[in-house]
């Protein structure tokens, strides 16, 4: 009784906060999608990560060895992914990122956060990180058609995550007041996320539901079990685990329906994905969370 | 040295928000202010309030003592105010609400929160509470030519202390997720609020130099006056008296803009002061901390 009320509890502030937003874009209020992005992509998401990594919950060993893991997954889900499009004989470029690039940010910071404190967030983090670096530029290679490797150091992601290994290496805390300016505009990161993500999915449509439903089914199968073979094989315990296993088997991830709009690649077909696989995940969340947290 | 290092952990992240926004509308990105309000003002700030008075329990009689010195701290500057714009023959309601209303939310808040911790936060949102009910009812008034408490109903602000007010005297803790919820959204509150600032700055423009240098100067130095002669009246003592003095003498709000504009009092000479008096709060806010600390 208490593990569902555990439960209950690190999953309701989800609902709530995503739900300001689905409420907000029903009613039909205005929402600049793009100003909240660039804020969040920007400045707050940089930020979070900062002051998460420099707050030295996590050592740069486990740092790595959850992006490590990580980057297996991706690269499994992808050659799976592949295989099974090929076979029903979908397109590729349109759908192979919206079956491999899982919701880590709106959706998988805060429940690892929720679930498994300050070291879940910092863990949620390192692969969050890994997942929107593959999200820029491989996600944006298959929508577009071509490489542009230049993508990735326009984001300042991959500047932040320097400037914050040293610290961690090193083992010394930045100066208060960049810890501080980190950690308030990190802040808005997260509830900002979360609100455009219900705000999306009030927006979005879903054309044609037996192909996303099959689809988003996918997305949440293949990630779980992927997440669990890969925490047994590599011997996961405890919050690694945990985190691993929520954030393989996230919902598909908002971002792969900007790109598909983007390069107009069945931008409705990626949509049906992003809002089919959402809404179930909010039913079997609940299950994954008894998963990882009663530890089977 | 180390002053230095506690001054800029205070001061730093606040400019260094602002001057986020100050960028983004200089490099000509398109800024929804409405969108923002809204959501600082609807949901991060009510948030934030609940958030905080759910885990900092002030006694009764101290949140009585901060709002009492704050009252009279309107009270006094409003009539200091009034007799300094009937000497100079200007008009009330363009400049009035600005002299009486101080920057209590944007600023103020985060100030108070680094240099003081979550106590001094809570103190300093009791200030702030009643700032937005003077703002809403007098500081709409002044500037509209009649009173309304429609307004005030429907500031989501205030039903959050009512709320955070009634959780207090009952002794209700309230349940993990409804916490973790508000403390999550009431994040938004201050680099939200603060960005926002920064555009405005960005967008305003300085009417008339002198006189908004000394309307600046009267916010900010007879307001510091003010929240110190109040504080000694009420022999008001450590966290309590800095936060008095210190919300007492913030530059002018950015609320006193969007009234004028609502009511076209003179915007421009509102947006002069608020960038002044925001521009000298960089060296007084320094200052100020200094002999606070």
């Amino acid at each position: 009784m208490s593990l569902v009320f555990q439960i209950a509890s690190i999953i309701a502030p989800l609902f709530v906060i995503a739900g300001i937003g689905y409420v907000w874009g029903r009613l039909g209020k205005p929402f600049d999608t793009t100003l909240v992005g660039m804020l969040t992509l920007n400045f707050g998401v940089p930020a979070l990560i900062f002051s998460t990594l420099t707050n030295l919950e996590v050592s740069p060993g486990e740092f790595g060895e959850i992006t490590g893991i990580f980057g297996i997954f991706l690269f499994a889900n992808l050659v799976i992914g592949a295989l099974l499009l090929k076979i029903f004989n979908l397109e590729i470029g349109a759908f192979l990122p919206a079956l491999s690039f899982p919701n880590n940010g709106n959706m998988g910071l805060p429940l690892c956060l929720f679930a498994f404190g300050d070291v879940g967030l910092a863990l949620g983090i390192s692969v969050f990180v890994l997942m929107s670096t593959a999200n820029v530029t491989i996600g944006f290679a298959f929508a577009s058609g071509k490489w542009s490797l230049a993508s990735m150091f326009k984001t300042p992601f991959l500047w932040i995550i320097a400037a914050a290994l040293i610290f961690m290496v090193t083992e010394t805390t930045p100066p208060r007041w960049v810890a501080n300016t980190a950690e308030i505009i990190g802040g808005m990161s997260i509830p900002l996320m979360l609100v455009a993500l219900g705000v999306s999915l009030s927006r979005l449509e879903v054309s044609d539901f037996q192909q996303s439903f099959w689809l988003a089914l996918a997305r949440l199968g293949i990630g779980f079990g992927l997440g669990i073979f890969l925490a047994i094989i590599f011997e996961l315990e405890g919050v690694a685990r945990g985190v691993l296993i929520l954030q393989c088997a996230m919902p598909t991830a908002v971002m792969n329906y900007l790109l598909a709009a983007r390069f107009d690649r069945q931008a409705s077909g990626v949509a049906g994905i992003v809002v089919v696989s959402t809404f179930m995940s909010l039913a079997t969340l609940p299950f994954l969370m008894l998963f990882v947290l009663s530890g089977w | 040295m180390a002053i230095f290092a506690e001054l800029a952990a205070i001061v730093l992240p606040v400019f260094f928000c602002a001057g986020i926004g100050l960028f983004w509308t200089r490099t000509g990105h398109k800024f929804d202010s409405d969108l923002v309000t809204t959501l600082v003002f609807k949901i991060a700030v009510p948030c934030l309030i609940i958030a905080t008075f759910s885990k900092i329990k002030l006694e009764f009689s101290v949140i009585a003592e901060i709002a009492l010195a704050a009252t009279v701290i309107y009270l006094v500057t409003a009539l200091i105010a009034a007799i300094v714009l009937r000497l100079f023959r200007l008009p009330f309601p363009a400049y009035l609400p600005s002299m009486i209303f101080p920057l209590v939310g944007s600023m103020g808040l985060p100030v108070s929160l680094f240099a003081f911790g979550e106590k001094g936060l809570a103190l300093a949102l009791v200030f702030f509470t009643l700032g937005a009910v003077g703002t809403f009812t007098v500081g709409a008034a002044i500037a509209s030519g009649r009173l309304s408490l429609g307004k005030l109903v429907r500031e989501p602000a205030l039903w959050a202390a009512a709320i955070a007010m009634v959780l207090m005297w009952l002794d209700i803790s309230l349940p993990k997720w409804i916490y973790d919820s508000t403390k999550l959204l009431g994040g938004m509150a201050f680099p939200l609020q603060l960005i926002a600032l920064g555009c405005s700055l960005g967008r305003f423009q300085i009417s008339s130099l002198p006189r908004g240098i000394g309307l600046g100067l009267f916010r900010l130095g007879v307001g510091f006056l003010i929240g110190w002669g109040v504080a000694e009246y009420f022999a008001l003592e450590g966290i309590v008296r800095a936060i008095v003095i210190l919300q007492s003498s913030m530059p002018v709000a950015v609320s006193n803009y969007l009234f004028a504009v609502i009511y076209k009092r003179e915007p421009e000479e509102v947006a002069s002061m608020v960038l002044i008096s925001t521009g000298m709060s960089v060296v007084t806010l320094p200052l100020l901390l200094l002999y606070l600390l």
